[in-house]
């Protein structure tokens, strides 16, 4: 007997490659999204820091954006910059 | 006696008298007595007239009038008895029931209206010999007037004293036989079969003051006597009906009127009450009212209608001929005399009918209430029919008593399965929103549905399959009720737009107006305290989930059902829905959907990407086409890539896919990282769908089924014998899931089962021969073979039981640290204790069944034990 494939469905789930689960910032999963955002994944992606500590992009963007001077990781302390 | 009288009466004349005049007063008053006799008995022989006259002349000079009026009177009256009454009762003492010969009946009528005649003539002597006397002193009509009223009264005293007890029977039966005979006459386009029912219990609504109505139309109805035949049956039926008229009116004359009444009337509402019954049936998908309407114009009211005419005519004694002159004059085409010029009697005895006829049809209906909902889309007209009955009588709590206590012994039993009682709720709803917009009544006759239901378990899974099933894909479920739930879906949403501009703070003050115009109170049977119309606005959906009490469970399950149709589908074909989804987010609200719309989402985003990584891993890998004869191309390969957050739970059972599968998954995934960095794929490898064709020697079967029955059936391609924990090691799932799974095939006599040395240890053997090629669906029964699969296939994601069982394992140490603490505890305190407690993430939001439930499985798990109320930890 031979068995022939003719179509394999397959099912996956998709995740952040990041270290943490949630966002340090807005409190929810990573996987998830933003408060802002109604959709995950592409709609509402993850940043890197220079320092490695990640967030949703939106959150980090309106931290830094109210920051009156140069923005500091909200983790670390460091000074925020992107990871490149 | 006649001194006798003559001594109390004229004491003063008696003593005045001479024996001369005595002697005058005894030879006159023996002469009268002989003369009355002689008139009386004589056989119509008038001849003694100028005697009587003189005796009568000769004792009046005497001032004995009262006295020679008595006594004729009482000999009138014992002659009556003798020649009129015995002789007419001995007509009917040979039949003891009631079928009298209709020809006995009318010989015996003639006989003794004969005799009254009779006497009414003698009695006109005797007036015509005291006014003769008197030389009108008298008011001589009055007098006249008296004399007669008198001599009806002893008449029909004398009939009433001796009356057998059956007589109101025969006349009943009478006019039973008549109403039948016209009614086949008229009944060109009403047939009818004379099946009669016999029950008598119907026939007192008819006697309140039928003497009133009749009176009334004796004086207007004579006006249109016969105007209302169609020419042909014109003749037949006037000979009929005038028989009738004759003999009501020889009845009317022996002092029978309401007892004469009584019986046509009874006659003709029973003879109504039996047509209804003929009409309407057990067929639910006519309209019957009309006909029934049509029926009484045609048959009973032109018996009514004549009648009352005939009547009309004998009692005013004037020109008969000027009712005749119009049979073809006035409306020669309407067949419904009643509606030209009807007179009140007529229009009185028609509203009678008809209300009757409502309430007849209307209590047969609401006795079969129950099945006409049963069949509702088809049954409309019936409950088009029950609703007019309605409005007409307007018992609707009858309808409610009888409908409820139906409900009760038919459906809310243990044996109706959910779906049909599901199925019918909605019926009803539909039904009753008909009758009752308003829903008053509705909201009784629901209350016993919805409480019943609650206490189902299956009720949420059955109403969501209404809801999302409407393309009738499940077999299970009545493809009829999904359409018409998602219908309502549709419906609503064209109610939403309306009220949209209804609620419109800038509707102009016309449309306000005309809305305010519109405004009817609520029925007097609405329960204040259930709130206004506005609120109790029918909504089908509004009250199905009203049975569940909150939306959220019902949407909570729809995203299970939603997640196990999705993760099942092999192509990302999702346009119902899609439609699905919108419809229920305009209902529920966007944000308690917002889930479900992500999965969807998940599945659009999926295809997109599949497209992509399939697209440009052919260019950069040429995986697919190098692993040779086993091989899997990407090609076949497709993949849903879903958002885990956002579904339900989904329960992923390790699996080793075969290995070329596995290379592909790999390939996929580290392309899918490539992608789409930073985000990597997690395979739950046991979900899917697989097609796969199995190649025999002689023939090849195409199934379509689970990862895990591919795997299973993929590892008998090298090895045709496997033991069942080997074959489990083989695919990594433990060996009972194996053994539940491998089922599959067993079934499909592809493998089959024997056992081993070990007894635990079973072996599989392919069936390579294919003893039994027909057994289970051969080549062509890929159809069956799939619903197999997908009724096999178990459920890939976490019933709502299970996920509460996975989010209360939480708890488990929590509630087995407290009971090491206080040793034992009831239900409540560790319910309560945990919400003290429980606060933080995540917080304790359990219902005490939830917990209690828990707790049952804790005990049959034997960590916990249940004494008296109080949880223990087993020792």
């Amino acid at each position: 007997m031979k068995v022939n494939i003719l179509q394999w469905h397959a099912v996956a789930s998709w995740t952040w490659d990041a270290q943490d689960e949630t966002c340090g910032i807005c409190r929810m999963a990573f996987d998830g999204c933003c408060p802002a955002c109604k959709l995950p994944g592409d709609d509402c992606p993850l940043i890197w820091g220079a320092c490695n500590h990640a967030f949703h992009l939106h959150c980090i963007l309106k931290w830094v954006n109210s920051q009156t001077s140069q923005a500091h990781c909200p983790m670390c302390r460091r000074e925020w910059q992107f990871k490149g | 006696m006649a001194d006798s009288i003559s001594s109390v009466c004229n004491l003063a004349i008696l003593d005045k008298l001479s024996d001369g005049s005595i002697e005058e007063i005894l030879e006159s008053y023996n002469g009268f007595c002989a003369a009355t006799d002689t008139l009386l008995n004589g056989a119509g022989d008038l001849s003694v007239g100028p005697q009587f006259l003189s005796h009568v002349h000769g004792l009046c000079k005497h001032g004995l009038e009262s006295l020679l009026r008595d006594h004729f009177l009482g000999a009138l009256e014992r002659t009556f008895e003798k020649n009129g009454a015995l002789k007419f009762w001995r007509h009917f003492e040979a039949y003891d029931d009631v079928s009298v010969e209709e020809e006995v009946f009318y010989n015996a009528l003639e006989e003794i209206s004969l005799e009254k005649q009779y006497q009414e003539k003698c009695l006109l002597i005797l007036v015509h010999a005291l006014q003769s006397y008197n030389h009108g002193s008298h008011d001589s009509n009055d007098y006249r007037v008296e004399l007669f009223a008198k001599y009806q009264m002893s008449v029909s005293s004398v009939l009433m004293a001796t009356l057998p007890r059956h007589f109101p029977e025969i006349l009943h039966w009478y006019f039973k036989g008549r109403l039948e005979e016209l009614s086949t006459i008229m009944g060109g386009d009403f047939p009818h079969d004379d099946d009669e029912d016999d029950d008598d219990d119907d026939d007192d609504k008819d006697d309140m003051d039928l003497d009133d109505k009749c009176k009334v139309s004796y004086r207007s109805g004579q006006m249109e006597i016969d105007e209302c035949y169609p020419q042909g049956r014109f003749l037949d039926n006037n000979k009929l009906v005038n028989n009738i008229g004759k003999v009501v009116r020889d009845l009317r004359s022996l002092g029978f009127t309401s007892m004469t009444e009584d019986a046509y009337a009874s006659a003709i509402f029973l003879f109504l009450k039996a047509k209804v019954h003929d009409l309407a049936g057990d067929d639910y998908r006519i309209s019957v009212l009309e006909s029934i309407k049509g029926w009484i114009q045609a048959v009973p009211l032109q018996f009514l209608h004549a009648l009352l005419a005939y009547l009309g005519d004998s009692v005013s004694y004037d020109s008969v001929s000027s009712g005749l002159k119009s049979p073809l004059a006035s409306c020669p085409s309407t067949f419904y005399p009643g509606i030209d010029t009807p007179s009140e009697g007529l229009v009185r005895w028609q509203l009678r009918l008809e209300y009757f006829a409502y309430e007849t049809l209307q209590d047969l209906r609401i006795t079969k209430l129950f099945e006409i909902i049963v069949d509702y889309p088809d049954s409309s007209p019936a409950i088009e029919d029950l609703k007019q009955c309605l409005e007409y009588t307007g018992q609707h709590s009858k309808l409610v008593e009888s409908f409820i206590s139906a409900l009760r012994y038919r459906l809310l039993t243990a044996g109706a399965s959910t779906n049909d009682i599901l199925h019918q709720y909605v019926s009803t709803i539909k039904a009753l929103r008909t009758i009752d917009p308003a829903g008053v009544f509705l909201e009784a006759v629901g209350e016993p549905i919805r409480d019943y239901l609650r206490g189902r378990k299956d009720t949420i899974k059955c109403i969501v399959t209404m809801l999302t099933d409407g393309t009738g894909g499940n077999p299970n479920v009545s493809g009829n009720t999904g359409d018409s739930l998602l219908e309502e879906l549709n419906r609503d949403e064209e109610n939403q737009e309306n009220a949209g501009l209804d609620d419109d703070f800038h509707t102009d003050d016309k449309q306000a107006w005309i809305n305010a115009s519109r405004w009817e109170p609520d029925p007097v049977e609405a329960d204040p305290l259930k709130g206004s119309r506005n609120r109790r606005k029918v909504d089908i959906l509004g009250m199905i989930v009203g049975i569940i009490g909150s939306k959220d469970q019902l949407v909570n399950e729809y995203r299970v059902m939603l997640a196990e149709k999705l993760l099942n589908k092999s192509d990302y074909d999702i346009d119902t829905e899609i439609r699905t989804l919108e419809l229920l987010k305009i209902h529920f609200g966007e944000s308690s959907m917002q889930k479900c719309e992500i999965m969807l989402n998940d599945l659009i985003d999926s295809k997109r990407t599949n497209g992509n990584i399939k697209a440009t891993i052919t260019q950069t890998s040429q995986a697919g086409s190098e692993l040779g004869d086993n091989g899997v191309s990407m090609d076949v390969f497709d993949a849903t890539i879903i958002s885990s957050n956002f579904w339900p739970q989904i329960q992923d059972e390790s699996l080793n896919v075969p290995g070329p599968v596995d290379q592909l998954l790999s390939d996929y995934a580290k392309r899918f990282n490539e992608i789409k960095t930073p985000r990597k794929l997690l395979w739950k490898k046991s979900l899917g769908t697989v097609k796969l064709e199995l190649q025999f020697e002689d023939r090849a079967v195409q199934f379509v089924v689970a990862p895990v029955h591919a795997a299973i059936i993929m590892q008998f391609q090298d090895q045709t014998s496997w033991t069942s924990k080997n074959l489990a090691a083989a695919i990594g799932v433990p060996t009972d899931i194996l053994n539940r799974r491998i089922n599959f095939w067993i079934s499909k006599g592809i493998l089959a089962e024997s056992l081993g040395a070990d007894s635990e240890d079973h072996v599989f053997t392919l069936m390579e021969g294919m003893v039994d090629s027909g057994k289970n669906g051969g080549t062509n029964g890929s159809i069956e073979d799939l619903i197999v699969a997908d009724e096999e296939g178990e459920s890939s994601v976490a019933s709502v039981e299970d996920q509460l069982r996975k989010e209360m394992t939480v708890y488990e140490k929590f509630i087995l640290g407290m009971l090491t603490n206080f040793g034992s505890m009831a239900l409540d305190r560790i319910h309560n204790t945990l919400k003290m407690f429980c606060i933080a993430d995540p917080p304790y939001d359990k219902t005490l069944q939830q917990l209690q439930s828990f707790l049952t499985g804790l005990v049959s798990e034997e960590k916990l034990e249940l004494r008296d109320g109080m949880y223990f930890l087993k020792k």
